[in-house]
């Protein structure tokens, strides 16, 4: 009886990376891909619907949670950049793939993505984010508006400058220089790799302990559902947060040399 | 040496392994995050708000348990 439940032979089914469904003139087309798309749709309609209910006099409904999430994100960026209105200038795009990845993370976890919904044994469905083409594609979008944005804030060759601070003849500077500029590539990997990792070891959790649980599947993979609700909403803010740290890292003007003087006086906003 | 090897298979002891060495690190970093945090917290009540800030270091210290328990899967 005992082996029908813990045979280890066939385990649950695990797959790390997505599984190719169809072919279109040698283009694989796989199954997270499907699911992307199918969550782009769901949230273009669902948006569409909703910013047409958002009033300055209080959203009702489903509005509200739309209201209240670019509030937040409003004011993670107000932290990291230093200013209301630099916030509110960038919030569409930093507001835009907090909710990409939030429903991406919570549409990945109904009850038919997975094995449940299948074609020829592989799962039709699987979450955008537990690919790591996916979140890596988020990453580099996010990387290089930042690069943009902030080229477009200072200049080219300031920018550069920015990653070599302090005098050009010491060859240190160079060195940490070349450092940074590298650390930009570390960063893309990280953000990627977190994103997707939380996504994936979460589901492969969830199938895990819904094996192991033999009959009571439901029962053994509730606890593992919530807390990846949990992680999912945790993931997008850990996302949004850090790419704006990184926006404001590389937005915030040198203190140490000449152009802190012909910097516009805010006397209101404190230096920290 | 190959016959220890068919004698014994050691595919699951070096997931364990893996796995247990992997995660040791970033259990022992967020127990200090946290325990810093409280700490912080109990000097100061005010930097209580600081908890946001916090679960990114968390999720920073988690990200090489996450590479650890990922390559347990390429352990063939």
């Amino acid at each position: 009886m005992f082996t029908k439940f813990f045979a280890a032979e066939d385990g649950p089914h695990i797959a790390i990376a997505p599984e190719k469904i169809f072919e279109i003139n040698g283009f694989a087309i796989t199954n997270s891909m499907i699911y992307g798309w199918v969550c782009g749709i769901l949230i273009i309609a669902a948006f569409a619907y909703l910013a047409k209910r958002i009033s300055y006099k209080g959203s009702k409904g489903p509005a509200q949670l739309i209201d209240y999430g670019t509030e937040f994100i409003i004011n993670v960026l107000t932290t990291a950049l230093n200013s209301r209105s630099k916030a509110i200038k960038y919030a569409p795009l930093f507001v835009t793939t907090f909710f990409f990845i939030i429903a991406n993370n919570w549409l990945g976890l109904l009850p038919g993505v997975g094995l449940a919904i299948n074609h020829d044994g592989t799962a039709l469905f699987r979450p955008f984010t537990a690919d790591f083409n996916g979140t890596l594609s988020i990453a580099l979008v996010m990387i290089v508006i930042v690069q943009t944005l902030a080229i477009r804030e200072s200049g080219a060759l300031k920018h550069l400058r920015h990653y070599f601070q302090g005098s050009l003849k010491n060859p240190m500077t160079l060195a940490l220089g070349a450092l940074e500029l590298f650390s930009e590539f570390t960063r893309l990997i990280s953000l990627a790799l977190r994103l997707f990792l939380n996504v994936v070891i979460g589901e492969i959790l969830i199938s895990v302990f819904a094996y192991l649980a033999g009959p009571g599947a439901p029962l053994g993979a509730l606890p593992f559902t919530l807390m990846e609700i949990f992680v999912g909403l945790l993931q997008a803010y850990i996302f949004v947060m850090l790419c704006a740290s990184y926006l404001g890292v590389a937005t915030a003007h040198n203190h140490h040399d000449e152009d802190y003087a012909t910097e516009p006086d805010k006397p209101t906003e404190a230096r920290v | 040496m190959e016959l220890l090897a068919e004698a014994t298979n050691v595919v699951p002891l070096a997931k364990g392994i893996a796995l247990g060495f992997g995660v040791l690190g970033p259990a022992i970093a967020i127990g200090l995050i946290g325990s810093s945090f409280m700490n912080a917290v109990s000097r100061n009540p005010e930097s209580a708000k600081f908890l946001g800030q916090i679960l990114v270091f968390v999720s920073l210290a988690e990200l090489f348990g996450l590479i650890a328990f990922a390559s347990i899967f390429i352990i063939k």
